[in-house]
């Protein structure tokens, strides 16, 4: 009885996370009044877009959500987390490159000069932001694969990525609604809602919850 | 041989004219902008100017500006090309998809055979100068844009300017050229204004080569709204000879969304260019103009051209039994076959399938059968410096009617790298060329005077008042006197009461003011012309005179200012140059 | 309604230098591309043709009334 229970409870707090880093940025990309472009262009959007948010997720996917551990045991925690992690990191080291795809499919800018352009647009603070949360990121990626073989002390390395998570997610929703597409107000407000939320419980462990460790 | 045309009464005129004095006023209903109080935000009186120095001064950044500017600078000149928008993106060029290239090996017809068969076509309107250098030069020309990529994508700018950087030519681009300027006989420079740095510029050369396109009434449908015949205009005002008014260009639009340029032409402008051989024809004139005149405009045109019975009408436009196969009666089918073929299904091109209306490409004329007139094949004008080239030269290279598929683009190629090294030459003969003070002062005050005024016209409403009286079928396609000194009644209107008080609030609208006046001074042009060849031949028909005069008409009409600045005529003989 | 918006723009120009009738401009602050003179539009798409991130949505649609031979 109790088991099924905290089953029914797990799935509930999972159910939660993905109702508000997967199911919310849709129905926003399906509300708003988006020029339409190809299905193509279409899936890349969506596919980035949630890509960013369940970054977004990663910091209730750590020991921050005591409840969720308490709940699936932080292994299972660290599954899904490092899953989203890498998965989606993979697929957004790409996303500069999804935006010049539409020119492969015509005559005119090839790609390769679409994206000398877009890479070096100075002028955009959004893609200086981008092309910094872009670095972050990588940086994110590295140090995490070779956590183990970087010779840190493993507080040392969270703390690490702690900060290399803020720094990216800071510039990487700046980066967003500055320059997205779809960075309509519902979008902002969501994005900037759920990052604030964010960072207030990171900072919530980091300076008030260390002892407690 | 001087011929004025004579000014109507405005109560003449309206009594005459009540369809297209209604037509004007429809169109002014669009704009809630006409008289009103000027609101500037430029500080006119602090406005600095730049004056720049070259041998050789290009205008224009199309077909004919890249070769006018590389040929110049190969030459030996010192040359700085400058352009209203971007190099290989402004005028018609970025528009044009198939160029012609006569390669003497694998053509039949040798190049006189050629010329002979263009002006059959043509019914003696060409000056085979002109179109025979055409065929000599187009292969090198063809070859040479090869090289510089031009063929590898359907966006020009990349590869026009590969060979302006290798060189280092200095381009200044969004720069409105407004005045020539002339002194002591001789042209000294130019004058003009930047989009984006919004000065003043004045440019002191030896030579000038306009290579500023055609123009039209900023009409819908055909991507032409940035040419306004600047070029001409600039050239007419300091004295140059001007030809091909009355011709008209007859291409049609969809009537669904008539404005819509780039839907209207299917996805050929996203299509990489091509080269096209010799192919003669007799196209795009004004038949289908005629039929929906005679069968009553869009109801019953059906798909153009294509056999319909009840589109097939009597009379019309006369067309040479030799060049009568090509596809019916329309401009329709053979406009699918002009350009390089194209995908299925995205909408056919103008005229093909679906109903079509007219006057997509309002006042502009054939290509190379408008503009200044060359007094020998170097394209020299008849002003000492002054060269044009392209659709900006009135060289009658093909002719008052389409007839070689191709040859606009590669014309502009061709006279384009003439013009560079005749006004290169030019240059090595002229020490020093400077503005004075007191014309600079002078310009500089035309220039800015739309800003300075406290109220004024809208350009935009002077421009659709100008396309309601002079877009209708029947006013510049099919003519007819009464209507031609009707419509001119009112242009006269617009050029004595509202050209002098056009108002400007910044430099976009500043533009717009020196386009419109353009625009007016062309549509007097095109009228008075019309007016005047008391025939029908080629793009040109004239309803009360529909037959080819040969006797009276073989000449072409040269428009000039006269000494008390009026518009002047003259017939210049085929064949000959002007005396 | 002819070039109708622009979504994602990186403010890189070629928009603005492409435009024949000098309908788009920079916004000063926001360094994006910015509708400005829509009405002078003459829907010829190669503002979006030159455009490296695809940002430029156009309608066949004129944002004035059309005048033309015959309707
Ligand atoms: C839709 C379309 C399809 C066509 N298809 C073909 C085809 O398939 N084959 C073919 O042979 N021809 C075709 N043509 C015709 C061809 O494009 C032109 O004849 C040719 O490109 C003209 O080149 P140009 O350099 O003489 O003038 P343009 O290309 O018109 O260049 C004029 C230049 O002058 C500049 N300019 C104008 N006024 C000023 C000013 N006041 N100050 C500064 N600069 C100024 C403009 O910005 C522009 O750069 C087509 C035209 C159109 C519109
Ligand atoms: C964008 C992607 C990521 C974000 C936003 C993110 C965020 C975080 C955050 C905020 C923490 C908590 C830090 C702390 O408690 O001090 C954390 C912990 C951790 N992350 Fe990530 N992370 C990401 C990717 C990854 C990846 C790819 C890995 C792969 C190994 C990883 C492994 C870990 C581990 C092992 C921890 C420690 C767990 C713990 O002790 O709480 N993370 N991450
Ligand atoms: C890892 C870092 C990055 C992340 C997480 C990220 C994320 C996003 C997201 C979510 C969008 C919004 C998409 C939409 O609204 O449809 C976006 C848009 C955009 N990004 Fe990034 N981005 C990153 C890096 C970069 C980089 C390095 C560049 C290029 C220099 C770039 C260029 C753009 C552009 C041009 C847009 C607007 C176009 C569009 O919305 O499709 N981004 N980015």
């Amino acid at each position: 009885m109790g088991l099924i229970m905290k089953k029914q409870r797990n799935i509930f707090r999972l159910l939660i996370l993905a109702l508000f880093f997967i199911i919310v940025p849709i129905v926003l990309y399906n509300l708003g009044d988006f020029p339409k472009r190809s299905f193509l262009m279409d899936v890349l959007s969506i596919i980035t877009i949630l890509g960013f948010s369940l970054f977004l997720s990663q910091f209730f996917s750590t020991r921050i959500n005591q409840k969720l551990v308490k709940d699936i045991r932080m292994v299972n925690v660290l599954k899904i987390h490092k899953f989203i992690g890498y998965l989606f990191i993979s697929i957004l080291l790409l996303h500069p490159f999804f935006i010049v795809v539409p020119k492969f499919f015509d005559n005119g800018v090839s790609p390769t000069d679409a994206f000398l352009t877009l890479i070096t647009s100075f002028n955009s603070l959004g893609v200086i932001l981008g092309i910094i949360a872009y670095t972050s990121m990588l940086i994110l990626l590295i140090t995490a694969f070779f956590r183990f073989k970087i010779y840190l002390k493993y507080k040392t390395w969270r703390y690490l990525h702690g900060y290399l998570t803020t720094l990216f997610i800071i510039t990487a929703t700046w980066h967003v609604i500055n320059l997205g597409r779809h960075g309509t107000n519902p979008f902002s407000i969501y994005y900037i809602l759920a990052v604030v939320s964010v960072i207030y419980f990171l900072l919530k462990t980091y300076l008030f919850k260390t002892s407690k460790k | 041989m001087k011929e004025s045309t004579n000014n109507l009464s405005r109560r003449k005129f309206i009594a005459l004219a009540g369809g297209a004095a209604s037509f004007a006023a429809i169109a002014a209903m669009g704009l809630p902008t006409d008289w009103a109080l000027n609101t500037t935000k430029v500080d006119v009186d602090s406005l600095s100017f730049d004056k720049i120095k070259t041998d050789v001064l290009v205008i224009g950044g199309g077909m004919a500006g890249l070769f006018a500017a590389v040929k110049a600078h190969d030459a030996g000149a010192k040359v700085l090309m400058v352009s209203k928008g971007r190099l290989g993106a402004s005028g018609q060029t970025p528009f044009a998809k198939g160029i012609f290239t006569y390669d003497p090996k694998k053509e039949k017809l040798s190049i006189d055979e050629f010329a002979q068969a263009v002006s059959r076509s043509a019914l003696g309107t060409n000056n085979p100068a002109y179109t025979k250098q055409l065929a000599e030069h187009s292969l090198d020309r063809v070859n040479e844009l090869k090289q510089w990529g031009f063929f590898d994508s359907s966006l020009y700018n990349k590869s026009f300017s590969k060979p302006i950087n290798d060189r280092n030519i200095p381009l200044q681009e969004r720069v409105v050229i407004t005045h020539l300027i002339k002194e002591n006989n001789k042209i000294v420079g130019a004058a003009g204004f930047s989009l984006d740095s919004e000065k003043i510029i004045f440019y002191e050369a030896k030579s000038v080569i306009l290579c500023t396109g055609a123009g039209g009434f900023k009409p819908n449908g055909f991507p032409i709204c940035d040419l306004t015949h600047d070029g001409t205009i600039m050239a007419y005002n300091i004295g140059a000879k001007v030809t091909g008014k009355e011709w008209n260009d007859g291409h049609p639009a969809k009537s669904e969304n008539a404005a819509a340029c780039y839907d209207g032409w299917g996805d050929m402008f996203e299509k990489k260019p091509e080269t096209t051989s010799v192919e003669i024809r007799h196209d795009l004139g004004v038949d289908m103009n005629y039929t929906a005149y005679i069968n009553g405009g869009a109801a019953q045109m059906g798909p153009p051209g294509m056999g319909k019975q009840e589109n097939i009408v009597v009379g019309g436009p006369y067309r040479p039994e030799e060049f009568n196969n090509a596809g019916g009666h329309q401009g329709g089918k053979k406009e699918g076959e002009k350009r390089p073929p194209r995908k299925e299904g995205k909408g056919g091109p103008p005229g093909m399938g679906g109903s079509v209306v007219g006057g997509s490409s309002a006042g502009m004329s054939i290509h190379k059968a408008e503009g200044i007139v060359p007094i020998n094949d170097q394209c020299e004008s008849n002003i000492s410096g002054l060269f044009a080239a392209g659709d900006a030269l009135g060289s009658y290279m093909a002719g008052a009617i389409y007839t070689q598929i191709g040859s606009s683009l590669a014309g502009s190629a061709v006279q384009g790298a003439v013009a560079g090294e005749a006004a290169a030459k030019y240059s090595k003969t002229v020490k020093t060329a400077s503005i004075s003070s007191s014309k600079i002062k002078e310009i500089k005050e035309e220039i800015l005077a739309p800003l300075k005024r406290d109220a004024g016209y809208s350009a935009a409403w002077v421009t659709q008042t100008l396309q309601g009286i002079m877009i209708p079928n029947f006013i510049i396609y099919i003519k007819k006197e009464n209507l031609l000194k009707g419509a001119l009644a009112y242009v006269e209107e617009l050029r004595d009461h509202h050209l002098p008080t056009l108002r400007a609030k910044n430099f976009h609208e500043l533009r717009l003011v020196h386009e419109t006046a353009n625009m007016i001074v062309t549509a007097e042009m095109k009228l008075k012309a019309s007016i005047m060849r008391t025939e029908s031949r080629c793009s040109h028909y004239r309803i009360d005179y529909p037959e080819v005069d040969y006797e009276n008409w073989n000449v072409w009409i040269n428009i000039f200012k006269g000494e008390d600045g009026t518009m002047q005529f003259e017939k210049q003989p085929f064949n000959t140059w002007p005396i | 309604m002819s070039i109708e918006s622009i979504n994602g723009c990186i403010g890189c120009e070629e928009c603005i230098k492409s435009c024949p009738t000098d309908v788009i401009r920079l916004n000063p602050t926001t360094k994006k591309a910015e509708i400005v003179y829509q009405e002078d539009c003459q829907i010829c798409h190669l503002c979006r043709m030159y455009c490296p991130v695809d940002a430029i949505t156009i309608s066949p649609e004129k944002s004035i009334p059309v005048i033309v031979s015959w309707g």
